[in-house]
């Protein structure tokens, strides 16, 4: 039965992300539009020197709010899968690289005249909001490849039911231990492995890692007992090792997936401070004209 | 006396096991270990943990047999007496059990195992534990959070501080801090004061700054021309300019020519900069295209479109001088009345070389006469004094015709009446020099009153005495005479004047009314690299240099001259006798601003200025002095 491939827009190609959307096509146009504002920008001769005030200003400062609020639309836009030209996916390449060309642009509105004050307020929010995207498509650049190597074929649910299964098996294996080493143990169990804090996460680094400490205590006391192999430490300690490691891999995969979350936990909200500023900023200059 | 034992499990799907075991003993151990009555395999409980006894009909008595208790209805506690009838709820670890009575009497200990093995084991919501929501505030209530905050205090506070604000402000500007966050960029130091104070200049909220609002305390500035004038005489802006207009009249901005189109504020503290070049050109540079009755040439560039300069010269000497103004390219002639070789005075061979070289330690001269020598610049240094006679010739040129006991006596320079009236008085009161002949020791001959004798020559004099007085006038106000040389001179009957009269002389301060020129800030060149006296015979050539003199330095605001140099360097939009207004150099000290300082440097000697040329040079001062360290430079 042959099956229909599914319509595409010309020139669009399959996996194609959305940085390579149509041959660059919205990084070229970003491109264009910096040139055009940095060649103009030298041209134009504003008196005594450039300023958002100048007509040249105005100029600027209108494209850019308009770039964005269009930009701010990719909040709602995303929320509308569609395909072809207009699709999302080129939506978003415009996004990105249109959302670039706005440190040029609003650059040059400011005439590089920058202070303490509202004005500059929304220009550094604006800048912050860029810099977190930029840190967004790095980290969808490169970071998912990481995750699927770490996750070795298996689903979060998996790596969580994994710890489970440890834990079962650690809790049985403790229970002949006098209470001070089954104490260690029950640490180990009773530690979120989604504990910790922002910066656990993000570094990936639990010092404060329970299961490794009981280890560690563990080894102390079995380090110069010879293994006879009927020691229930001897299997504690196994199953504390394999907890580690498990443990490890699901650190190292909430690692990835935090990086690949944080920077919208800025972006977001940093935009809508950004609309407020913007304001603040068209309002404050047109009110003291 | 037996205990019910009923251990409750959980199958996967929910549904409860329970497993019930009766134990006749009146007292059960309970305990991780295996050989317990009561085994709890729970990590959280000692190998032997308690003991629950009957201790009669109605009470049993729970102890802990180590260090580690139990909670009783969420209390921990190491011992407990319980009435089964009544019931009770304890917890071993993750462990609870429920004491209660059967109908048989046998205590009920119901057992349930409440937490779960570990941490991990506990019902985990997948989306939640592996996303980051939980350790970070929400995405949405920061962004409102944030949004809100700079609402309020970037619009709602600055406006509540404008619309709150008393009609009388009289508060310290260090204490207006409002909408002090709207400010683009502190104002020059001149509006310092006016710093927080924004309605002194934004009269009224979404209205552009008035002209009014700067005429409130500039009260005085003259209008560069007539408003309808100036109107003719712009030139049509270029499509970005017409475009700003647009939006600019849409908007209700006032028409171009606003006192803030050239003066902008907010462009950062320190002294306002002067209007660049482009403000001035806008009109001047194609001016006698829309202007065609103007007189003034276009001037687009001082460097490359600037009209020669013109110099108002004296076309009529006297007592009622006429002037015009005449292009420097015309080679006009000033008539200042004045005859004065500059030449002769310079040269470096003559005899006035030799003279002055006999006066070096009274007067300071080199081996020729200089220029300083006798001209003195005013006390700012912009400009020269006129010469004056009795200060700046009389050392050569002495009017002396007598000496009585030991003091020379002169003749009065500018009263010609005067210099009469001494002559005559000299000729009358004194007689001559008697002939050392006339002893009285001596014989006398007869013969002596003969013409070409001695006694003649005595006795003719002094008969002859009044009537050389006359001569001696007309000697003095003719060729070869003190006051011919320098001066024109009428004889008597003359247009009907009854007197010698000489022609009042008038040495202009200025010649470039419109334009401003400094001498002190050119003070390192020397005079003759701009004016060529050295070989000017005649006093009526205009020595002022012509613009390519100016332009070996001075190039076009955005040239690569040595200096650079804007209209406002010489001109004033404002037009006023002042210097053009300029601002003091961002280095000058604070403290050294208000003074004028390096008059005395060498080359410049100070002069006691008259009280109005000094008031009038305070009033720029620091302008003046910020000109000359940014020239000098």
């Amino acid at each position: 039965m042959a099956t229909r491939a599914p319509r595409r827009a010309k020139g669009e190609v399959l996996h194609d992300g959305f940085l390579r959307h149509a041959g660059f096509r919205w990084l070229k146009i970003a491109t264009l539009i910096c040139l055009l504002s940095i060649a103009s920008y030298m041209l134009v001769d504003v008196t005594p020197h450039h300023n958002g005030g100048s007509w040249y200003g105005y100029a600027m400062g209108t494209i850019g709010l308009l770039l964005i609020l269009w930009l701010t639309l990719l909040g709602l836009r995303k929320r509308a899968m569609t395909r072809g030209r207009w699709s999302l996916k080129a939506w978003t390449s415009a996004h990105v690289y249109l959302g670039l060309s706005l440190i040029v642009i609003a650059t040059l509105h400011t005439g590089f005249q920058l202070g303490w004050n509202v004005h500059t307020l929304a220009y550094a929010l604006m800048m912050l909001v860029i810099l977190s995207g930029m840190f967004g498509i790095t980290v969808y650049a490169t970071l998912p490849a990481a995750l699927s190597n770490n996750r070795a074929e298996m689903t979060q649910v998996q790596m969580l039911d994994a710890v489970r299964a440890i834990d079962r098996q650690l809790h049985d294996a403790a229970q002949p231990l006098p209470h001070d080493k089954a104490v260690l143990v029950r640490q180990s169990l009773e530690q979120d492995p989604f504990g910790g804090s922002l910066l656990n996460r993000l570094s990936g680094r639990y010092p404060r890692c329970a299961t490794a400490r009981a280890q560690a205590a563990l080894r102390h006391w079995t380090g110069d007992q010879p293994d006879t192999g009927n020691d229930p430490l001897e299997k504690i300690d196994a199953l504390l090792e394999r907890k580690q490691a498990m443990l490890a891999r699901l650190r190292r995969h909430l690692k990835l997936k935090a990086l690949l979350e944080i920077w919208l936990y800025v972006h977001v909200p940093a935009t809508l401070a950004l609309l407020a500023a913007l304001t603040a900023h068209i309002v404050s200059v047109f009110f003291y004209w | 006396m037996s205990f019910l034992v009923r251990q409750i499990s959980l199958t996967a799907d929910g549904r409860e096991i329970v497993r019930a075991a009766t134990l006749s003993k009146p007292q059960l151990s309970l305990g991780r270990a295996a050989e317990n009555d009561i085994h709890l395999p729970d990590l959280a409980l000692e190998p032997n943990h308690a003991r629950i006894e009957q201790v009669d009909d109605r009470t049993i008595r729970v102890r802990a047999t180590g260090t580690l208790g139990f909670d009783l209805d969420g209390r921990t506690v190491l011992r407990a007496e319980i009435d089964p009838a009544k019931g009770a709820e304890l917890r071993f670890g993750g462990h609870r059990i429920t004491v209660s009575r059967g109908d048989d009497g046998a205590t009920i200990l119901s057992i349930r195992r409440v937490d779960a093995v570990s941490e991990a084991s506990e019902e985990k919501e997948e989306s939640r534990v592996f996303s980051l929501r939980g350790l970070l505030l929400g995405k949405r209530l920061t962004a409102w959070g944030l949004a809100l905050a700079i609402l309020i205090g970037f619009l709602a506070i600055p406006i509540w501080s404008y619309a709150s604000r008393p009609a009388n402000d009289t508060r310290n500007i260090y204490r207006m801090m409002g909408d002090k966050s709207w400010s683009s960029g502190p104002l020059s130091q001149a509006h310092h004061a006016l710093e927080g104070r924004c309605e002194t200049c934004h009269q009224k909220a979404f209205v552009s700054v008035r002209d009014s609002a700067c005429q409130t305390c500039h009260k005085n500035v003259h209008d560069h021309a007539p408003a309808a004038r100036i109107a003719m005489a712009r030139a049509q802006p270029g499509l970005g300019g017409q475009f700003l207009g647009h939006v600019a009249a849409a908007f209700g901005k006032p028409p171009e020519g606003a006192c803030v189109d050239c003066h902008r504020e907010h462009e950062g503290a320190g002294p306002m900069q002067p209007a660049p070049q482009a403000f001035c050109t806008d009109c001047h540079g194609t001016l006698k295209d829309r202007l065609k009755d103007s007189k003034l040439g276009n001037a687009e560039d001082f460097g490359t479109s600037h009209p020669q300069f013109s110099a108002l010269v004296q076309t009529l000497p006297g007592k009622h001088p006429r002037f015009s103004r005449a292009s420097l390219d015309t080679k006009p002639l000033d008539d200042s009345g004045l005859k004065f070789p500059h030449d002769i005075h310079l040269s470096a061979t003559g005899g006035v070389a030799k003279m002055a070289r006999t006066m070096k330690a009274q007067y300071g001269f080199g081996d020729a006469l200089a220029c300083k020598d006798c001209h003195k610049p005013t006390a700012d240094g912009t400009r020269f004094l006129p010469v004056n006679m009795e200060r700046d010739c009389q050392m050569c040129h002495s009017l002396a015709f007598e000496t009585i006991g030991g003091t020379m006596r002169t003749l009065r320079h500018g009263q010609p009446d005067q210099v009469v009236a001494d002559l005559r008085a000299y000729y009358r009161s004194t007689g001559p020099a008697r002939p050392v002949a006339l002893g009285g020791m001596t014989r006398r001959r007869p013969g002596d009153y003969a013409q070409g004798q001695l006694y003649h020559a005595w006795f003719g004099a002094v008969a002859a005495r009044p009537s050389r007085a006359d001569e001696a006038i007309r000697a003095v106000f003719s060729r070869g005479g003190a006051c011919y040389d320098c001066h024109t001179v009428t004889a008597p009957g003359t247009n009907g004047q009854p007197s010698w009269q000489v022609l009042a002389v008038h040495q202009p301060m200025r010649y470039m009314m419109n334009g401003w020129f400094d001498h002190a800030a050119h003070r390192t060149e020397k005079c003759e690299s701009c004016h060529a006296a050295p070989k000017s015979h005649d006093a009526k050539q205009l020595l002022l240099p012509g613009l390519d003199s100016c332009r070996t330095c001075h190039g076009g605001e955005k040239s690569k001259a040595d200096v650079p140099s804007g209209c406002a360097m010489c001109h004033s939009y404002h037009s006023g006798e002042g210097a053009p207004w300029a601002p003091a150099a961002r280095s000058t000290k604070k403290d050294e601003a208000d003074r004028p300082k390096e008059l005395d440097r060498p080359g410049l000697q100070r002069v006691p200025a008259k009280a109005g040329t000094q008031s009038s040079r305070q009033n720029w001062g620091p302008a003046f002095v910020g000109t000359r360290g940014r020239l000098d430079t």
